[in-house]
């Protein structure tokens, strides 16, 4: 990801475009921010980093004046305004663009429409709407952004990575020449694919390079490694530093976010393998044509691929989400018919969903609800749910599972991503499943939480399980699996393991058409 | 902000039944009221009428749980409490009838539960539509007349008798109302009902059979009102056609206020209760005080908006 990404200009000499100072903002009691700073070079991508809740999209939303500040002034190319009374319309005079975290866009409108919406519509006699000159508008948009959408199409039609650079290009449209722009990003990288977030990465240092000054809200350090000038690290609502990224190594990074050093999950190769648990034979669901698939006891066996590859169809297959069209799947040896996720559960199976919000969370229901609603019926007992067993229960695997939270009665909702990702994952290995299933488990969660998920798999692989982890972040499937199978188009086209296993390997093969 | 969080928790789960308490206090001590309100005939009739009413909105409560509508529950009563009427007239056993009006409840409650888990139609698309048609056939079989025939004397006497002093009916709505908060509170199949209402697609995925687990919301809810008509018959001594579809709003407007009290946030049986009888002692008041019947509407409308807006901004207030 860093080749070709490093034609980084020394942006020490440049004039400052936008400085914040002194930003606080409490929530009740929590301090989401405490005199937070920030400088903003022109031209350079500076970075801002930090764990879950650690007041990151905080900044942004005070800066853009979506959620007033209790106390901090902004200084936009020498202009000041009063963080307390920020209104997004005063941002946007002051030439501020942004794209937040939450969809901001449309997916009934089309294409066209839904970038006209961010700059205004052309109008010609009348005051109708200039359809021809929006659509040679939105075309030329979409071809500087190098984006794979019609003008006409419905956004909703576009996948969900086309969709943020959408987006992300209706913040950008006007700033193409406009050269003392600035732009803020909250996460956009957060669900791209990793070649389309290379992508998304060059083009915003070729705009830094000609001249825009752009902030960049992220957690993932390859990032920051790769594109930016500068970083800010937050925690707590607190700068903890703000440093050049190349002073510093990962660990380095890391260690400033969380406020300790982690510990860098080795994989432990080379480990006795186990039987076969998992034998699937002509698999055929969604895109996927005729997959075979073994995984072993004590192995983690991750999937690479684009997203369509078929690499989360592969999952919801087999634990009965997406019906199986074709295919055998054996368990432990025995032929398995697997129509419903409680067959699959049955069947030993465990599936940690990608969008933990749409398909894995009970917000409302308490921390200790959703961690048991696995084993429900091992509470009910002569005709009585036993709640005491099940909140001590629920404090064990607090501990065991390492969840931070108020209390077990606490509403999920009231978690960080990082604990609520841990209570769904708890709550499938307190099953001990034979195979657990993770989409995406990392997705959302901060550093120190994603060492914190990978190393309660690895004990429960370690203790004869074994693991499928599909995830879009190439560098973390070469770090934490033993072996790595890479689909393209539904088919599988390499299996990776030990020497040849690295991002930049996985990588090349899911997209053997653009690097042919 | 300031209040602890014990303190703000008993604020908001039992500022309800304060609320309840308070008018039932005030309408004691109101002159134009006092003497009427305390009377034990009028603390009767209260409560027997309301408790028929309070059973209709726990069956309405089951699939409200999993947020579904169930706009069959008043048309499912009546039809019950006329086919019930009719066959005690032409003299049936009494527990056969009983049996014969929950097995009504029963039949309905399944049509709904195959419409919405099998043919896919939206929940309150398909009860609003089974409602209208229950209308019908409450319709043909009556002409439009009350049922008067010769209901058994200890049939009816049951429901205008007390035992300790409180109605009988209010008994029977006790023995519903805990074995509605059992299956919803201490049952698998409750926490399931919960969890599904939560996230539907969640639910799904840890295993939960939503079309079975959806599916029985109705079935239940559409029993517990087929016993509301039987219980309504023995009430009045007859069946009125119309009375069904006079219970569908304010059980419901109960069932959806009861996450307001009790239990923030949650549709749950004590809120229901505590929902039904503060609208009922608040009617009720107004109307011994002589006010025309409109006002109540008024009350009961605002109530239901403020009451439910209120557990929303509970609600919204708990995720910061």
């Amino acid at each position: 990801m860093r080749d070709g990404l490093e034609v980084r200009a020394g942006t020490n000499g440049h004039p400052t475009v936008l400085k914040a100072e002194r930003v606080s903002k409490a929530f009740g009691p929590t301090q989401a921010l405490a005199d937070v700073s920030l400088e903003l070079k022109k031209g350079s991508v500076h970075a801002l980093l930090g764990g879950n809740g650690s007041g990151k999209s905080t900044l942004i939303k005070s800066i853009a004046g979506v959620e007033a500040a209790d106390a901090g002034a902004l200084e936009v190319r020498g202009e000041r305004h009063d963080l307390r009374s920020m209104t997004p319309a005063q941002a946007r005079e002051a030439g501020l663009h942004f794209v937040h975290q939450q969809r901001t866009t449309f997916p009934q409108l089309t294409v066209t429409e839904n970038l006209a919406i961010g700059r205004g519509f052309d109008t010609g006699a009348g005051g109708r709407i200039d359809w021809r000159r929006a659509r040679r508008r939105a075309a030329e948009v979409l071809e500087r952004f190098q984006i794979d959408a019609r003008p006409d199409q419905e956004l909703g039609e576009l996948g969900p990575a086309t969709q943020t650079m959408v987006a992300i290009a209706r913040a950008l449209q006007d700033q193409a020449d406009a050269a003392d722009g600035v732009l803020l990003l909250d996460e956009p990288t957060a669900s791209l694919p990793a070649p389309e977030v290379s992508l998304l990465l060059s083009a915003l240092r070729r705009y830094a390079n000609a001249g825009q000054a752009i902030v960049y809200v992220t957690h993932r350090l390859e990032e920051v490694f790769a594109v930016a000038d500068w970083a800010t690290l937050l925690r707590d609502g607190r700068v903890v530093g703000s440093v050049e990224p190349s002073q510093l190594d990962h660990d380095g990074l890391v260690e400033l976010m969380m406020g300790r050093t982690v510990e860098q999950i080795e994989r432990l190769r080379g480990r006795p393998e186990g039987s076969t648990v998992l034998a699937a034979k002509g698999v055929c669901a969604g895109p996927l044509s005729a997959l075979d698939l073994d995984v072993r006891e004590g192995e983690i066996v991750g999937i690479g691929g684009l997203i369509g590859s078929g690499r989360s169809t592969l999952l919801k297959a087999l634990f009965g989400v997406m019906p199986l069209e074709a295919g055998e799947v054996r368990i432990d040896g025995e032929p398995r018919h697997i129509g419903s996720p409680p067959d699959a559960m049955a069947a030993g199976l465990a599936y940690v969903p990608e969008d933990r919000q749409a398909d894995a969370a009970f917000p409302e229901l308490t921390v200790s609800e959703n961690l048991s609603l696995t084993v429900v019926p091992d509470y009910w007992h002569r005709g009585i749910l036993n709640r005491r067993r099940e909140r001590r229960d629920t404090l064990g695997l607090f501990d065991s599972f390492l969840i931070t939270a108020e209390s077990e009665g606490a509403p999920l909702r009231s978690l960080s991503g990082g604990n609520q990702q841990k209570v769904v994952l708890a709550r499938w290995l307190r099953r001990r499943p034979r195979i657990l299933l993770l989409d995406e488990p990392t997705q959302g969660v901060d550093v120190g939480a994603r060492a914190e998920i990978y190393e309660l798999v690895h004990s429960a692989v370690a203790d004869g399980a074994a693991a499928l982890v599909a995830s879009s972040d190439f560098e973390e499937l070469a770090r934490v699996c033993d072996r790595v199978i890479v689909l393209r188009k539904g088919a599988l086209v390499a299996e990776l393991r030990d020497g040849d296993l690295s991002a930049e390997v996985i990588a090349r093969h899911a997209n053997a058409e653009i690097a042919a | 902000m300031t209040l602890r969080r014990p303190l703000r928790h008993y604020l908001e789960a039992y500022a309800f039944l304060a609320l309840l308490i308070a008018a039932a206090v005030f309408f004691s001590v109101w002159p134009e009221t006092s003497e009427t309100f305390t009377s034990a005939a009028n603390l009767r009739t209260l409560v027997s009428s309301n408790s028929v009413i309070a059973i209709v909105a726990l069956g309405a409560l089951v699939p409200l749980v999993c947020y579904e509508f169930d706009l069959s529950v008043g048309a499912i009563a009546g039809l019950s409490s006329v086919f019930v009427a009719t066959a005690l007239a032409s003299g049936t056993a009494v527990p056969l009838a009983i049996a014969f009006g929950i097995g009504l409840g029963l039949f309905v409650g399944c049509v709904n539960a195959l419409l919405i888990t099998r043919v896919g139609v939206n929940a309150v698309i398909a009860t609003l539509g089974i409602s209208i048609i229950l209308a019908g056939v409450v319709n043909q079989k009556t002409g439009g007349i009350a049922v008067t025939g010769d209901i058994p004397l200890g049939f009816s006497e049951f429901g205008s008798s007390n035992w300790l002093g409180v109605p009988k009916i209010a008994y029977v709505l006790a023995l519903v109302a805990i074995a509605v908060y059992y299956l919803l509170d201490h049952t698998p199949y409750g926490r399931y009902l919960y969890a599904f209402g939560s996230n539907r697609e969640a639910a799904r995925l840890v295993g939960i059979r939503t079309k079975l687990t959806l599916g029985m919301t109705f079935v239940i809810s559409a029993a517990l009102c087929g016993a509301a008509g039987v219980l309504q018959v023995a009430r009045a001594g007859s069946a009125d056609p119309k009375v069904g579809e006079t219970f569908t709003l304010p059980a419901l407007a109960a069932a959806f206020l009861s996450a307001a009290a009790i239990k923030p946030g949650r549709y749950n049986v004590a809120g229901t209760l505590v929902a039904i009888f503060f609208l009922a002692v608040l009617n009720n008041g107004l109307n011994l005080a002589g006010s025309p019947e409109y006002v109540s509407n008024y009350v009961n409308g605002a109530a239901l908006i403020v009451g439910v807006g209120l557990a929303v901004r509970l609600g919204r207030r708990q995720e910061v």
